[in-house]
């Protein structure tokens, strides 16, 4: 009886450590820098009078989701057709394809963004790209927009074709045995049932678009006369290194960080709102010109089209780096510096990952078993937030925190490691939380009833059934921070990560520069692509 | 094993009551049916007794002893889930000793108690297989198996039956009932199914909206129900409303049409407005002896063993009867016929409080 009160005072204790955790260390310094908006609203309002910056801030905003906006466009307009091929039609070499879609999702964002300007842009003398490389895009904005399609299309295809594989076919037959063409039947009958998966992938494409940073500045670095283009995010990183000489710029850092994170939550709501309400014109059909569209060479077309994109505008563009380290003229790589910010970010990957499993699970434990209380629900929803927030904003959010309280010291390692723990602790959450959902509560019960203790009935029978989402959580949650920049950058500025050491060698605009890079980039892919075939492995055994 | 007690257990979820006041005794050793509709607040008595629900109000005791308030894993009250919920990551053997790992049981005794187990159930060449890899009857033994085997003394089962199909079902009723008597457990069986229920209990308690209305031996619920619900859910009745002439040696009722009526001694007033009801089973026709009442025959149904027959009596009231299908071709539709009971057949009620419609609904 003693024992019993003294365990569920325990158990209870234990929650709400958690749940503090997850406010005061996650969501808290993610949204901290709101309240600069009151506490120094004058230098704000004199950066308002500061027309030359209010320029280049609403410059580099407006860029941001203007990129962000026509990037998730292209991703439907392109993403969708290949996910219908993946999900519904059987030909040879599917499987092929279906890895290659993930194969950008192995390529750290650096690497990728280096690898794709090269590929797309006129490129400085001293870089050497390859004569095949096509080189004819001088327009940064042009380019950032068709490397943000690069890594994000993976994800709205992944997202398109997990709905629509639980998207009953019988709906799509019964339509077509009542006379409507493939297209017809498609568009009218599947693809409303659909707006779950759209909104998932929007809303996945316009975060990853929006908070981009490493790979965004690495291509503007790249391509040859980018100065003065900036996006949000790169903003930030440029200021934030600058701060240090130029101290008036922690109003302009503020307000920029500000604006991303309050832009970014009121277009989750908004795309949550209008995706699932706004009542397209679906029903109108069109039978003529649609059974032609069904018929004969069109599907064959869209089909040919939609490999065609994938392979000229994702896979090409991610893996051009290989050409360029193979063509050009091998210079002297000095090896340890490099090897040592590979430790280093390693090192805090580890540490990121351990401290989001222990404190990650058990958060994703309660949510699952107290959906519906009130409090869960909120944990639940505030969880998106460090997913949505761009992780510069958030970085710098979080930096502006703990440098004004003592309860932490300042210290470089620790605060990269508590900015990285913010962005990638939901990952774990919801993969963990959205595994133990589906899990029948019986098992644990009957376990309880059989004798065992709420430990006990987790460790032996519920534990068993998620290791696996535990374990691909974890994954996710390295590589993402094994490949982070933007928050790495905004926390603090001259951090050595192995992403930020190749910003600062592309930054040197020389030769040796760019090829001590390009070696850099296929190490971190090499290693990048050994976790995701881990992840795969993980994620196939559990289907099973 | 122990006897459970349960004093006014009240639980709420939202605005509804799953359990309004609920009291139970169940037996040592006793095998009890919970039976009741969809929603009467079955599976919650059944988690109240295991401690997966706590009540809002109330207590459970186990031998006298209070345990309102003892974790689950302390009540020694193995539950038996529906889907039966056998580990999917371990083996039949690994699911029946589970209860003994957990309590760390020695090798020698973990051994002994699988094979006795293996063998009660009858499952000792499946013992490496999975879960899955199993029939339905075959997972159902070894849940019980590992329940058996976890040192339990009392059996909490949650619709043990229903995820069979509909054959294997009714063979298992007696194969389930005889393994855990003849472990004298104290069991307690929630279920819907009434010939379940009354194949298989020492006692029946028939329960309805979070309240035990009747608890006895499967012929006293059957013969003597309690109140109109429980004469209807329990094999369907016919009811007549009327007036009470005379309560004893029988029970006398005038309906409004000037019938009387014959029904079995009762202590109801004379005088008063009553209900009697009596089993379609027991209600007989007669195209010659004019019976009690008159209706004229509306629809014949054949159901194999039985003949279902729906009629309209003179005054606009509809009435059922079952007759055994040899009787066949003996009354068709469009006769009239006379309508009587054995006056022992005749239950009569006082009048419910909110109505006889009301009484007898299923939610």
């Amino acid at each position: 009886m003693v024992a019993a009160i003294s365990r569920k005072r325990f158990l209870t204790g234990w929650t709400a450590f958690i749940i503090l955790f997850f406010l005061f260390f996650v969501i808290l310094p993610t949204i901290y820098i709101l309240s600069y908006a009151f506490t120094e609203w004058g230098s704000i309002e004199a950066l308002l009078e500061d027309q030359g910056r209010m320029d280049l801030i609403w410059g580099a905003i407006g860029a941001s989701f203007q990129i962000a906006g026509i990037v998730t466009v292209i991703d439907i307009v392109t993403g969708l057709p290949m996910a219908w091929m993946l999900v519904r039609k059987d030909f040879r070499g599917k499987n092929l394809l279906d890895t290659l879609i993930d194969m950008p999702l192995a390529v750290p964002t650096a690497a990728l963004g280096f690898s794709s300007a090269m590929f797309f842009a006129i490129t400085d003398e001293s870089l050497q790209a390859p004569s095949f490389a096509l080189g004819t895009i001088g327009s940064p904005y042009l380019l950032i927009i068709l490397l943000h399609v690069v890594f994000s299309y993976p994800y709205m295809v992944r997202s398109l074709s997990a709905i629509l594989v639980q998207i009953d076919q019988t709906y799509e037959t019964a339509g077509r045995t009542l006379g409507a063409s493939p297209l017809t039947a498609a568009r009218t009958i599947t693809l409303p049932l659909f707006r779950a998966g759209l909104v998932t992938g929007i809303i996945l494409c316009f975060a990853r678009s929006l908070s981009e940073t490493g790979g965004t500045m690495i291509a503007l670095a790249t391509m040859a006369n980018a100065r003065g283009f900036a996006t949000g995010p790169t903003l930030i990183g440029e200021w934030k290194d600058a701060l240090d000489s130029q101290p008036d710029l922690a109003a302009p850092l503020a307000f920029v960080s500000i604006l991303l994170i309050l832009l970014s939550l009121a277009l989750l709501v908004v795309i949550k709102l209008v995706v699932m309400r706004v009542h397209l014109p679906m029903g109108r059909i069109w039978p003529r010109p649609e059974r032609l569209l069904s018929r004969g060479v069109f599907p064959k077309v869209k089909d040919g089209l939609a490999v065609l994109f994938l392979v000229v505008f994702v896979l090409v563009p991610s893996f051009f780096i290989f050409t360029y380290v193979g063509s050009v003229e091998p210079t002297a790589f000095d090896w340890a510096p490099f090897i040592r910010s590979l430790l280093y970010s390693f090192l805090i990957a580890g540490v990121v990952t351990g401290i989001d499993i222990a404190l990650g699970v058990p958060l994703a434990l309660y949510i699952a078993k107290n959906r519906s209380g009130r409090l869960a629900g909120a944990l639940d929803v505030l969880v998106n937030v460090p997913l949505i927030v761009p992780t510069a904003a958030l970085g710098y959010s979080l930096g502006v925190f703990w440098a004004s309280q003592e309860i932490v010291p300042t210290h470089d390692v620790l605060l990269i490691v508590l900015a990285h723990v913010a962005f990638t602790y939901p990952l774990v959450v919801r993969n963990v939380a959205g595994a133990v959902e589906e899990v029948d509560p019986a098992y644990e019960e009957t376990a309880r009833t059989l004798g065992a203790r709420p430990v006990q009935a987790f460790r032996r029978v519920l534990y068993p059934m998620v290791k696996s989402s535990i374990l691909a959580g974890a994954i996710m949650a390295f590589t993402r921070s094994l490949g982070e920049t933007g928050a790495t950058q905004a926390v603090v500025a001259n951090a050595q990560t192995a992403p930020v050491y190749i910003v600062d060698l592309i930054n040197l605009e020389t030769a040796a520069g760019y090829y001590s890079a390009g070696l850099a980039c296929i190490m971190l892919i090499v290693i990048s692509f050994l976790f995701m075939l881990a992840l795969r492995y993980v994620t196939n055994r559990r289907a099973r | 094993m122990p006897s459970v007690r349960l004093i006014g257990l009240r639980k709420a979820f939202g605005g509804i009551k799953a359990a309004d006041g609920l009291d139970l005794e169940v037996r040592n050793g006793e095998y009890l049916c919970l039976l009741g509709p969809t929603g009467a607040g079955k599976t919650t008595a059944l988690r109240m007794i295991a401690g997966l629900v706590s009540p809002d109000e109330g207590k459970v005791l186990f031998n006298g002893e209070d345990v309102t308030n003892t974790p689950v894993e302390e009540r020694k009250a193995a539950l038996l889930p529906q889907t039966y919920s056998l580990f999917p990551q371990l083996t039949v053997e690994e699911n029946i000793t589970f209860g003994l790992d957990i309590r760390g049981a020695d090798d020698r005794l973990k051994e002994q108690v699988l094979i006795s187990m293996l063998d009660l159930v009858r499952l000792s060449g499946r013992s490496t297989a999975f879960p899955r890899e199993l029939s339905g009857g075959m997972q159902q033994r070894t849940a019980l198996a590992r329940a058996l085997a976890s040192g339990a003394d009392m059996l909490l089962l949650d619709e043990p039956l229903r995820a069979l199909d509909a054959r294997l079902r009714i063979s298992l009723r007696t194969e389930l009932r005889s393994l855990v008597k003849s472990l004298r457990m104290t069991t307690i069986h929630v279920t819907h199914d009434q010939d379940e229920a009354l194949v298989m209990a020492d006692r029946v308690a028939i329960i309805r909206e979070g309240r035990i209305i009747q608890v006895g031996t499967p012929k006293e619920v059957w013969d003597r129900p309690a109140t109109p619900f429980v004469a209807n859910f329990l094999g369907q009745s016919n009811f007549f409303i009327g007036e009470v002439l005379q309560s004893s040696p029988c029970t006398l009722l005038r309906t409004p049409d000037g019938t009387v009526l014959k029904g079995r001694s009762s202590d109801l007033i004379p005088g008063t407005q009553a209900v009697m009801g009596v089993k379609i089973g027991s209600t007989e026709l007669s195209k010659e002896r004019p019976g009690y009442l008159q209706a004229k025959v509306e629809r014949i149904l054949f159901e194999g063993r039985n003949l279902h027959m729906d009629m309209m009596t003179g005054g606009g009231q509809r009435l059922s009867a079952k007759l055994p299908s040899w009787k066949k071709g003996r009354i068709t539709v469009g006769d009239t016929v006379g309508i009587y009971w054995e006056e022992e057949k005749g239950t009569v009620f006082s009048m419910p409080a909110n109505g006889l419609e009301s009484e007898l609904k299923v939610e």
